[in-house]
């Protein structure tokens, strides 16, 4: 069975809901606009119960199949922000908001799961419960996070909980997935090291501070090229470096840099965190400085079940034939990793055809892409929790 | 199916062999007394012919089957060399050669499909041919290299072939195996940097050559955390450095540093030889000096040929009853040239819980003989099976 006709159907009036949200983008928790275009549509559709608020902005929204003879419950996820960036794709539905850009295709996937819930409210051909959450600020707020700690997965009683995230590159409508760690988990790091200011001329009579970081960069390439087994994957990437000073003629007391810590594994994660702590703090003192090291755990590692995974690959090959099942990890992070962590259940790539990558100011999400995420979120249901 | 009982009769022989095998490491090419023994005891066996000096002094002998209906020709390739490690094992039939060791277990090896051409002799039960190789310098002289330069898979008409090692830490006689890449690429670095020797007191009157290869092995590091793939596998390690003076009071005019490239991949492999030399020749000319860079590539990655991994990994489990996913491995193979001109494939038979490879309290597990004799047997007897 490929896509579902009634989801042709719908295409247009789905594609509108995207171009709509496309056109007007919020960030982070600020999903205000969107949120209510999504409660407006769902209940439009019927849907049997609308709560807004639950992690800060987020939508969780209910419907019953048509029995509900075991109890069962599947939670369908989608996000809903965009990022500040301009956009530059030059479409006649390009974002209002200067600064502003659904450069993620988040339109797209809150459009498909919209979608899919009109169908279900529809048809109904289910037995037990859909749980539907649509989510803010992904894009580094830990909007998934909010959720599950407002009690998205308990409240609710999902039993399963999957997502999709379009990705461009692979032929569009096609579907990739792997089971266990898919995406990376995302820490971020400062390093502030203090010296002794002073004139520049004279560099005896100061501790450079500079002179310290940049042999704080250097060792911390050793935790990946020496320390992490090379048959596992992480990454140190220290991306910004400023001192306190920004003339030509002053040695600065302080200079700081922030940076990321990616890794596929838990005991890979710990294991860089220590380093990164070391490395910064024993590098400082042999250039008699400071260093002080500020670790945020950010996303954990987003692992998919064994399990739903193939679940999920089942309604993908339902819906598109063919489904790639050991699709190399990503070291970008995701936050349904929190979500993950909380409930079994899978998340799956959608191709988004040839074109710029997500994050480019150009990217532009793949309308046709639509009836396979839709029927895959619809197909999931109807396989997980067959009709009577 | 589990062991063959003929090799539970055999098994006192060929442990028999094996130490004596043990007792009389040679390394690389210069496996004349060994490659004398198999020769010797192939003849004995009846093997219809035995050629010697193959690939320098590797050893091919052919068993033909009791038919011959199907023309096919397997071929089965152990190894005989031995590695410059002093023995710490404190067997009764340890080394007697001072400084050369079996620490990889290549006497088993050799043991095993002696054992096996043996029995091949005896009973004949295939319809085809069956060609065993004995190959010297397994340990970084690229003996399977020259072995296939020598022509061998033409000249016996070889049309797939298998391999075996054993494996510490996996129970005895257990089997693992992996199909595509399976062990690293491994090439070889040889810098030379040169800047200008002088007096110590006076380093402004030099250019420090010590300080600059110092660079270049920070820098080096860079290939590893910010150059490949996170997701890909590599390693760069520098392994020797020394200094063409070893005074206290000179700055050397020459420093050479030596290391190894590990890779599972080409474009990793391709990307790190263009960056080693960029590098090394970018920081020398930073200090204004020169380097002179030598990466050869020595073994390729070995990849498992997906149909016949299958097949090793059925036959795997008619021995034992089971055959495991095994790890990537980052150690170099050269049965991987072997592979590269003929479908094949590579498996591991557990050791035990012995000292790793390559220390000198490794000793090969004799409990392991019957297990890798029965899968070289049956590799053959079902491959090439008599049409009943």
């Amino acid at each position: 069975m490929p896509i579902k006709n009634r989801l042709a159907d719908t295409h247009a009036e789905i594609t509108n809901w995207r171009h709509h949200l496309h056109a007007h983008p919020e960030l982070d928790f600020d999903v205000h606009e969107t949120a209510g275009f999504v409660v407006e549509r769902l209940r439009e559709f019927g849907v049997d119960d609308i709560t807004t608020g639950i992690g800060k902005t987020g939508v969780v929204a209910v419907i019953k199949g048509r029995t509900d003879t075991r109890g069962r419950v599947v939670g369908l996820r989608a996000d809903m922000d965009a990022l500040p960036i301009n956009e530059a794709t030059g479409l006649d539905y390009a974002s209002k908001h200067p600064g502003k850009m659904h450069a993620c295709g988040h339109d797209g996937h809150t459009s498909i799961l919209l979608g899919a819930a009109q169908y279900l409210a529809e048809t109904r051909n289910f037995d037990g419960t859909v749980v539907l959450a649509f989510q803010p600020a992904e894009e580094g707020g830990g909007g998934g996070r909010e959720m599950v700690n407002d009690g998205l997965i308990d409240r609710w009683g999902i039993q399963e909980v999957y997502g999709l995230h379009n990705m461009p590159g692979l032929p569009t409508g096609s579907f990739a997935i792997r089971p266990g760690a898919l995406l990376a988990s995302a820490d971020e790091f400062e390093v502030t090291v203090t010296g002794k200011g002073g004139h520049a001329a004279a560099p005896h009579q100061s501790i450079d501070p500079n002179v310290a970081a940049a042999h704080v960069i250097l060792g911390l390439q050793s935790i990946t090229s020496r320390n992490v087994d090379p048959l596992a994957s992480a990454v140190v990437s220290v991306c910004a470096l400023h001192s306190d000073i920004d003339t030509h003629n002053i040695i600065p007391q302080v200079t700081r840099m922030t940076g990321t810590v990616r890794a596929l594994d838990p005991d890979v994660r710990d294991f860089v965190e220590a380093r990164v702590k070391e490395i910064a703090t024993a590098t400082a003192q042999a250039h008699q400085c400071e260093a002080r090291v500020n670790y945020t755990v950010g996303y954990p590692v987003t692992v998919n079940h064994a399990d739903h995974t193939e679940y999920a690959a089942a309604a993908a090959r339902a819906v598109a034939g063919d489904v790639t099942t050991d699709f190399p990890p990503i070291m970008a992070a995701e936050d349904f990793s929190f979500m993950l962590n909380a409930c079994p259940g899978a998340y799956i790539m959608l191709g988004n055809g040839d074109g710029p990558m997500v994050h480019r100011p150009e990217y532009q999400f793949n309308d046709d892409a639509i009836p396979a995420g839709a029927s895959w979120f619809v197909e999931l249901v109807e396989q997980r929790m067959p009709a009577q | 199916m589990p062991i063959k009982n003929r090799f539970a009769e055999m098994h006192a022989d060929i442990t028999a062999w094996r130490r004596d095998i043990h007792q009389h490491p040679e390394i690389l090419f210069d496996t004349h007394r060994t490659s004398s023994l198999v020769a010797d005891k192939l003849r004995a066996f009846g093997c219809d012919d035995v050629v010697e000096e193959v690939g320098r002094t590797g050893v091919v002998g052919v068993i033909k089957g009791r038919a011959d209906g199907s023309g096919k020709v397997i071929g089965l390739r152990a190894d005989m060399d031995a590695l410059p490690i002093q023995e710490a094992t404190g067997v009764d039939y340890a080394s007697k050669t001072d400084g050369a060791m079996h620490a990889c277990g290549h006497d088993g090896h050799t043991a095993m499909l002696l054992g096996a051409a043996q029995y091949l002799s005896e009973t004949r039960n295939f319809d085809g041919t069956v060609v065993v190789i004995f190959q010297p310098a397994e340990e970084g002289g690229g003996g399977g290299r020259e072995m296939c330069d020598d022509g061998m898979m033409d000249r016996w008409g070889i049309q797939e072939v298998y391999g075996m090692h054993n494996w510490p830490g996996r129970p005895v006689g257990e089997f693992a195996i992996r199909t595509g890449p399976f062990f690293a690429a491994t090439d070889l670095l040889e810098i030379e940097f040169e800047g200008v020797g002088g007096h110590a007191a006076k380093p402004h009157e030099t250019i420090d050559t010590t300080l600059m290869a110092a660079h270049a092995v920070t820098m080096l590091q860079s290939i590893v955390s910010r150059n490949v793939d996170p997701i890909d596998r590599i390693v760069v390690s520098i392994t020797s450095f020394e200094t063409s003076s070893k005074a206290f009071n000179v700055i050397p005019q020459k420093v050479q540093i030596m290391g190894t490239v590990r890779t599972m991949s080409t474009e990793a492999r391709d990307l790190a030889e263009k960056r080693v030399t960029e590098i090394c020749e970018g920081v020398a000319s930073t200090f204004g000096g020169t380097a002179r860079v030598q990466y050869k590539r020595n073994y390729p990655v070995m990849v498992n040929h997906d149909e016949q991994t299958a097949f090793a990994a059925d036959v795997a489990r008619s021995v034992s009853g089971q055959c495991d996913e095994a790890p990537l491995v980052m150690g170099g193979e050269d049965f991987a040239f072997m592979l590269e001109e003929r479908p094949g494939a590579y498996i591991l038979v557990g050791n035990g819980d012995t000292a790793m490879v390559h220390h000198p309290e490794y000793n090969f597990n004799d409990e392991a003989i019957p297990a890798g004799c029965s899968w070289w047997a049956e590799i053959v007897e079902q491959r090439l099976s008599i049409a009943s």
